[in-house]
């Protein structure tokens, strides 16, 4: 009987494995591998691009998320918005702003441009999550979604980094890049100057999140559905 | 009126590609002096304010900024200003206000309706919002869809989705819908406004059905039918899995009757002596087993030996000189009825496996060697002639004392189980000859099955034969005497039976006494009454003696020895210590 228990338990367990499998095929971390794994394994332009804009939306999402859950415990109180000057470190990379400009920009270097924000925030977002957990009494879905961001940013990384050695046809052009200098204003004895610099950092994670889910965006509908999404 | 101050309202962009601010002036200002409200913005890298460029497209008390105005991840700063006054300020990004239009040329078609005709199936489909951008990507939207019939209050929401389709399942043809759709940009969490409210009736293309308009039951029989195959299926399932537990708890078996110690089948096909001593396992039994009425029915139900329950006075039998014999009791195999002698060495022995709830202490097998001795010592009545009633069986005396029938039943009862059914059976033939007027006590039983008399008996035996027993030739001291002799004397009296003092000294450890105890005890006695009675036959020369406080109280089984046939009465076949000791040189 025990084994009979124990054949039913694996049966079962197989079985929600499957299922849990396929329902969550939709969701960002279960994307199809590579068949068969080999070396040659090349998976197309379009699925790339399925994969990075899956994973931007997931990104910027958790950005979202976290800035609002922020807002709501932090900042209420604080006159954190009454201070619209907040620059983001990135605000130096020339993005395009509107539309048109993401119309008219070479989609290699809309790709650079990707690349570099990309790896601007890298640094940043280890910071980000290892002093957010130094928040007396920071709730346990934004210490969880600092460390999501920082880890699902990595793979988009690796994912533009692919497209673009797919789609550049010279060399990859690796010099776009910001340095963010505002780890002292995350570790500030000052409570409040310490929650503001917090705010600001999320709140330009934000932006920035969206600039590039934008931008993937519109990439994918130039290049790969020619405009008809 | 509350003084209200101008105050900007929302500001939003539907497409991502201009914005729009709306303000409300208030009751501020006196009317007759109108106040010139402002609109002045900034953008983060800017430091001069600006006023709006366009305070008409968007409408009254507000101010529109086309697309060469927007730049939509640049923090924008307006306020709302007359003269020199601030009234109020806000800041932004674009891609936070973005509200998208609602959604455009809502329709639907019937994909399919039920058979019955009652529920059909539809599909909608939409245009997005013209404004919005979504065919190159810079704009994702998501679609929230709302139905309800047209005379409930209601709506009922589908899940946001992306695509510009959604199916309406189950739709009763006979009712008439509306539907609203509104839209938002993916990633935010407010919706813009509703479109238009599109009217689903089934009628006018043909297919509705007015009367179809009964409601459909509860399907109370499906109900029935399927909750009584599940609990069916549960029953079955549950009587035959092999889980106990779980068929015990549903299913908890019947008690069949069942006496603890007692094998059924005992009952139903074995004898009835066996069941007996098996039964008197048990105290209560034992009780009644012994008092008076129960011996009577006890006697009623010995119905093997027709010939017993005929006779008329068992206890003169039993006393008469002339059943008294002097043979071996142990070696005579009669042709008297079975149960009747102590000398069958055929009577069965039970499968004493079966009663295995009686207490024993000791070994089954010497249980079962005493048992042939004791019963070969029972002598009990003979049918006709030998009525050498060994009457050193301590059982033979059980029976007789009521009062002591606990402790005459107790102590043998639990230290004998295996042999008691074999036992038993000249105890019955005994009682079925007696006419309850002959007690005898045993004081205890050993661990090994023998019992041990009481010789307390002695004196009432004595005292009873003083009173009413002239036939044998009795000493006081003896303390066994012959189970006719005493037959006779007992019924008389029935005091002192409570006096078993001398029963303590009786004690040995063997109630009937091995060669050992015997050469120990009994040296005036000589040899042959020394034959040990483990090495022969059961119904060889087995010599059972008592002893009691005294040498003098041996009494031995007469068959032993050389018994001559003179002067002494070997009435039962036990000699009396006296008359031993003319036996003896």
């Amino acid at each position: 009987m025990s084994t009979k228990g124990a054949s039913l338990k694996g049966l079962l367990l197989v079985t929600l494995l499957v299922s849990h499998m396929l329902l969550t095929k939709e969701g960002v971390t279960s994307l199809p591998i590579c068949p068969n794994g080999s070396v040659n394994c090349q998976l197309s332009l379009e699925e790339l691009f399925d994969r990075a804009v899956k994973l931007s939306h997931y990104i910027h999402f958790l950005s979202s998320e976290m800035f609002n859950e922020f807002d709501e415990r932090y900042a209420q109180g604080r006159g954190f918005i009454a201070k619209a000057v907040n620059s983001c470190h990135t605000a130096s990379l020339t993005t395009p702003e509107d539309k048109e400009q993401a119309q008219q920009i070479h989609h290699e270097d809309l790709l650079n441009l990707i690349l570099g924000v990309l790896r601007s925030w890298n640094d940043p977002l280890v910071h980000l999550a290892s002093e957010v957990q130094r928040i007396k009494e920071a709730p346990e879905t934004i210490l969880w979604k600092a460390v999501e961001i920082e880890e699902q940013n990595k793979r988009l990384l690796e994912g533009m980094e692919k497209i673009v050695g797919r789609v550049q046809s010279g060399e990859v052009e690796n010099d776009i890049y910001t340095p963010w200098d505002g780890l002292p204003s995350l570790q500030l004895a000052d409570e409040d100057s310490r929650l503001f610099a917090f705010y600001n950092l999320l709140h330009c994670l934000r932006r920035d999140s969206h600039k590039i889910d934008n931008y993937l965006k519109v990439l994918k509908c130039r290049l790969i559905h020619d405009n008809n999404c | 009126d509350l003084l209200q101050r101008p105050q900007i309202s929302k500001c939003r962009s539907p497409e991502m590609e201009t914005f729009s601010c709306f303000w409300t002036a208030g009751n501020f200002y006196n009317l007759t002096v109108p106040r010139i409200l402002q609109l002045l913005y900034k953008k983060s890298n800017e430091e001069d304010w600006k006023e709006c460029p366009d305070y008409i497209t968007s409408g009254h008390n507000s101010c529109y900024f086309n697309a060469s105005y927007t730049s939509v991840w640049t923090p924008y700063c307006v306020q709302l200003a007359s003269k020199n006054e601030i009234h109020d300020k806000k800041c932004f990004s674009v891609d936070e206000i973005v509200l998208p239009d609602p959604p455009v040329h809502l329709n639907w078609t019937l994909l399919n309706t039920s058979q019955t005709g009652i529920y059909g199936d539809i599909q909608v489909r939409w245009d997005p919002p013209p404004t919005a951008d979504v065919r190159k990507g810079w704009i994702t939207l998501e679609y929230e869809l709302q139905y309800k019939e047209v005379n409930e209050t209601k709506w009922k929401e589908l899940k946001p989705r992306l695509s510009t389709m959604a199916p309406l399942y189950s739709l009763k043809t006979a009712r008439d819908y509306e539907i609203r759709i509104r839209s938002r940009q993916r990633t935010s969490e407010k919706f813009g406004e509703f479109s238009e409210i599109l009217y689903v009736s089934f009628s006018q293309i043909g297919i509705g059905c007015d009367h179809c308009t009964e409601e459909v039951e509860f399907p109370w029989f499906l109900v029935v039918v399927f909750g009584v195959c599940g609990l069916a299926v549960t029953v079955i399932s549950i009587m035959l899995s092999k889980q106990p537990r779980l068929k015990m708890l549903i299913f908890p078996p019947v008690p069949v009757p069942k006496i603890k110690g007692i094998d059924p089948d005992l009952l139903k096909k074995g004898k009835l002596d066996e069941v007996n001593s098996i039964l008197a396992c048990h105290d209560s039994y034992k009780t009644q087993l012994y008092s008076d009425d129960l011996w009577v029915e006890f006697i009623e139900l010995d119905i093997e030996d027709p010939d017993e329950k005929n006779r008329a006075s068992d206890t003169d039998r039993l006393l008469s000189e002339d059943h008294l014999k002097s043979h071996n009791c142990l070696g005579v195999k009669d042709d008297d009825s079975g149960r009747a002698s102590c000398c069958e060495p055929d009577i069965p022995e039970t499968d004493f496996s079966a009663s295995d709830t009686c207490d024993a202490t000791s070994d089954s097998d010497q249980f079962k060697k005493a048992t042939e001795k004791e019963e070969d010592l029972l002598c009990l009545d003979r049918q006709d002639n030998d009525e050498s009633l060994a009457s050193t069986d301590p059982q033979s005396w059980h029976r007789n004392t009521p009062s002591e029938n606990s402790l005459l039943w107790a102590p043998f009862g639990d230290s004998i189980e295996s042999p008691r059914p074999s036992v038993h059976t000249p105890i019955s033939n005994q009682n079925s000859l007696t006419s309850n007027d002959f007690y005898a006590q045993v004081s205890d039983i050993t661990p090994a099955g023998r019992v041990v008399l009481s010789p307390g008996q002695k004196s009432k035996l004595g005292r009873a034969q003083h009173e009413g027993c002239t036939e044998q030739n009795f000493t006081v001291d003896n303390t066994y005497f012959c189970e006719a002799d005493v037959k006779k004397c007992i019924a008389v009296t029935s005091h002192e039976e409570n006096e078993p003092h001398v029963q303590e000294q009786v004690y040995n450890e063997d109630g009937y006494f091995t060669t050992e105890s015997l050469t120990t005890t009994v040296a005036n006695f000589g040899a042959p009454t020394a034959a040990p009675p483990s090495s022969e036959t059961p119904v060889a020369d087995y010599t059972s003696i008592h002893i009691v406080q005294s040498p003098q109280g041996l009494v031995l089984n007469a068959t032993a020895l050389p018994v001559p046939d003179k002067e002494f009465n070997v009435s039962c076949g036990y000699v009396s210590t006296d008359q031993l000791n003319k036996i003896m040189p």
